[in-house]
């Protein structure tokens, strides 16, 4: 019988004007790895910070260890044993992993005080030893390393504490599949050990393959805990969202009736991609699928012209439009949404008004002047359109939730009329139910005659939605298939290993 | 309902802190000395205020952009050398205006293309400029000082439009158009836009080379026009007359609500942050105290409106951000 670690009864939090938890019971036993799941704002992560001593719950109690605990702060949940892995990596880049590890605790010499690196060195490379990473170069800058390497480094800080719980808050959402896969080896090593786990997601297909037992939180209140496998997926996503979810990927046959966009042999100047070629069509949806790193991003960024390729051309409907800058690219209709809403996206600052205007600014106001209540009614049309949420013109982006912000970048495009549209990890961070939405939207611009390049991580999501697929590996296109002519896993082994068997 | 609504959008104005700076240092004034608010020193206030306003005007766009410019002080001084150089020569004073307002653009273009297209850093590379312009106005004069400028140019800083100095009308003037062109152009919506995410803002195809040469070439001209005005109110020319302006234009613009990172604040917090900088000298030279210690105290004001403005943000964002 395993004992229970972490027992939360009652747990009720609420922020002015919104209840974020109600009345929610959660247990943790020791060695198993406990999922949270839920879609954005059902209070996955504000359990996880009241867990954290973050926040301070209005009522409800928690035992540690049958123990009643209350946590001031992050400092004190970890003094107790509670250690926290973020989304967002909490490293300073230029200093080396043991630096990273012992960061504010590094190991001094007794009377001088001066840090003890031998000694650093040592521990920072048995805990990693743990993790099975062995192959980490203590003497380099952390930055030199990729997300998952950091992620890795990231939890070994965590393990340094000697933590009998560790908290996963969607650690994997800037990993790849294969990197992810990774990480669940190292998860599994300290199950084995014993510790408690909760892992906090949104991406469904890893529930199965990591959880013990699996949460559901919908608008703040528990819904159930479930052992895993003991509901379907389809189940699962019906109990999340609260409403039915018979098909995810919905797509309108459609007729394609001329090309759109052309690319042929594209190569870049730093060797990430390699004489490339693909074709468009009016009102289709083409994918390309292919793991993080295998230079999907870099084509997309040359098509747009944010980088000038080194030789190749692109055809945009008839035009050589090969080495032009973004801005003659979108005159001519071409969009794109980039892998990274927050960075490259939106302008987080200004309010939704601005930015569902921003490219479209020339075509609204020809005549350099803006008026404020045509901004409006445009944004207002939008809003309505995508049923952005809240549908306030004046609300800052950056208040917005994943899924809405990436409609806000999604409408930018929609309001500048453009046709082509390159669709960069499209639903990367976004819950169940803003997916959804966002996979319909797609089906609707294609069978309104748009095209759309949508590049994708997320195998299922790229062959459910696609037409047509391209698959990327290692800078080249290595191969394209019809929409099923090849399965899910066809289309994963080929991604990966660039062959089928 | 009018009356909250206001209300509402005083908290949610940048501008709430920078107003209340004001008044707190109009409050302070009227308390140390009884002519302070009287009609003849407000309006001495305003005109001595003009020349500060019109030369960070164009500074607030550069701001907004999430650049710089240090070089407006000097900029306006060659600009004011070569004017009065050219005055003493009997050139026509519109065509002296226009030759004068040309060379801050020029100027301006050339900080453009160094922070647009050679992707300099803001900071180093205005900074260069205002040493080399410094140096052009050096050699315009030869180290020599101009006095007695004509009589028909004189009248733009000192004389009066009925009972307006003529220094306030040109600065309400240009005020009302720098607001119109960051408020309700797409060139504006474009600064703000540039200033609150660069990479935004490209991978939305904006020009942004473009929008930072337009920003920065008008910062240019805003310190050409404050340096004419400049010369014309001290009814003489040195080469280091833009010293004494330094970086209170910055601070003009900072205290006024308007953020270093760019995107955020407006041309009116900048208007009002050169008033409040104004005053305080305007009250240490009525109550008496020495330009030492005017020096420190226009310090300290400086650093505790900076820092109220960026505290009330925080407070404002932690309540958005608990409300969301």
């Amino acid at each position: 019988m395993e004992e229970t670690l972490l027992q939360v009864k009652g747990l009720t939090k609420s922020f002015p004007g919104v209840v974020a938890l109600s009345d929610v019971d959660f247990t943790l036993k020791a060695g198993e790895v406990h999922v949270l799941v839920g879609e954005n704002g059902a209070g996955k992560s504000t359990l996880a910070k009241c867990i954290l001593g973050v926040y301070k719950p209005d009522s409800g109690q928690m035992y540690l260890n049958n123990e009643p605990v209350s946590f001031s702060d992050p400092k004190d949940a970890l003094d107790h044993g509670i250690a926290a892995v973020y989304q967002e990596l909490t490293m300073v880049p230029y200093l080396n992993a043991p630096q990273n590890i012992f960061l504010n605790r590094e190991p001094e010499y007794k009377f001088t005080k001066i840090i003890n690196y031998k000694k650093m060195e040592q521990e920072a490379k048995s805990f990693l030893d743990i993790l099975g990473c062995q192959d980490i170069d203590l003497k380099t800058p952390v930055l030199k390393f990729d997300v998952a390497t950091q992620q890795m480094i990231e939890i070994a800080k965590a393990l340094s504490f000697n933590p009998k719980i560790i908290i996963f808050d969607e650690a994997t959402a800037s990993l790849s599949e294969r990197e992810t896969e990774l990480l669940f080896l190292q998860i599994n090593k300290l199950r084995q050990k014993g510790l408690g786990i909760i892992y906090v997601s949104h991406r469904m297909q890893e529930y199965h393959k990591i959880g013990d037992r699996i949460t559901i939180l919908r608008d703040g209140k528990f819904i159930r805990t479930i052992q895993n496998g003991e509901l379907s997926d389809d189940a699962l996503v019906n109990l999340m969202v609260g409403r039915d979810i018979s098909q995810v990927y919905v797509r309108t046959p459609n007729v394609y009736e001329g090309e759109c966009l052309r690319v042929e042999e594209l190569s870049d100047k730093k060797g990430r991609v390699h004489s490339c070629s693909l074709t468009l069509n009016k009102g289709e949806v083409v994918g390309i699928a292919g793991l993080v790193g295998s230079g999907r991003t870099e084509l997309a960024r040359m098509i747009f012209g944010i980088d000038k390729p080194r030789s190749g051309k692109i055809v945009l409907n008839g035009t050589d439009i090969t080495g032009i800058p973004p801005n003659l690219a979108v005159k001519m209709g071409l969009g794109l949404l980039p892998e990274d809403r927050k960075r490259f996206g939106l302008a987080l600052k200004a309010s939704l008004a601005w930015n569902i205007v921003a490219v479209g600014l020339k075509i609204f106001f020809p005549s350099g002047f803006i008026s404020e209540r045509k901004n409006i009614e445009i944004a207002n049309k939008y809003i309505k359109l995508l049923n952005i949420h809240p549908p306030d013109v004046r609300r800052i982006v950056r208040q917005l939730s994943g899924g809405n912000q990436q409609k806000v970048v999604i409408s930018k495009w929609l309001a500048a009329k453009s046709t082509v549209m390159i669709f960069d990890e499209p639903t990367r961070g976004i819950d169940v139910g803003a997916k959804m939405e966002i996979y319909s939207l797609i089906d609707n611009l294609a069978t309104q005659g748009n095209s759309i390049l949508m590049i994708s991580s997320e195998l299922s999501e790229v062959v459910g939605m696609s037409d047509r697929i391209y698959i990327m590996k290692d800078g080249y296109i290595i191969d394209h298939y019809k929409r099923g002519e090849k399965t899910e896993e066809e289309i994963g082994k080929l991604m990966v290993l660039g062959k089928l068997c | 309902m009018r009356i909250s609504k206001i209300k509402e959008s005083l908290i949610n104005t940048n501008y709430l802190f920078t107003f209340m700076a004001l008044l707190f240092v109009m409050g302070i004034s009227t308390l140390l000395s009884e002519s302070f608010l009287s009609g003849d020193n407000l309006i001495t206030i305003l005109r001595q205020a003009s020349v500060l306003m019109i030369l960070s005007s164009g500074l607030t766009a550069v701001i907004l952009t999430g650049g710089i410019d240090l070089s407006v002080n000097n900029t306006a001084a060659l600009v004011g050398c070569i004017v009065a150089q050219l005055l003493l020569s009997n050139i026509n004073i519109i065509v002296v205006i226009i030759i004068g307002l040309l060379i801050g653009l020029v100027v301006g273009l050339f900080n453009g293309f160094l922070v647009g297209v050679l992707q300099l850093p803001p900071f180093v590379a205005t900074y260069g400029s205002n040493m080399v312009v410094l140096g052009l106005a050096t050699i315009v004069m030869q180290g020599a000082v101009i006095y007695d400028l004509p009589r028909n140019f004189t009248p733009i800083g000192v004389g009066y439009l009925g009972p307006i100095p003529i220094p306030i009308i040109i600065s309400a003037l240009l005020i009302i158009v720098i607001a119109i062109i960051l408020q309700k152009t797409t060139l504006g919506r474009n600064i703000y836009m540039l200033g609150s995410n660069p990479a935004a803002a490209l991978y939305s195809g904006q020009k942004t080379v473009l929008i930072t040469l337009q920003a920065y070439a008008l910062s240019g001209l805003t310190a050409a026009l404050g340096g004419i005005v400049m010369t014309a109110r001290l009814n003489a020319a040195d080469a280091n007359m833009g010293n004494s302006y330094g970086l209170q234009i910055v601070a003009a613009v900072v205290m006024g609500g308007t953020s270093l990172l760019g995107g955020e604040g407006g041309i009116f917090g900048t208007v009002i942050g050169a008033i409040i900088l104004t005053i305080i000298s305007n009250i240490m030279n009525l109550i008496g105290i020495n330009s030492y210690l005017q020096s420190l105290a226009v310090g300290l004001v400086i650093i505790i409106t900076v820092w109220f403005d960026i505290f009330s943000r925080k407070q404002r964002e932690q309540r958005k951000a608990s409300i969301s």
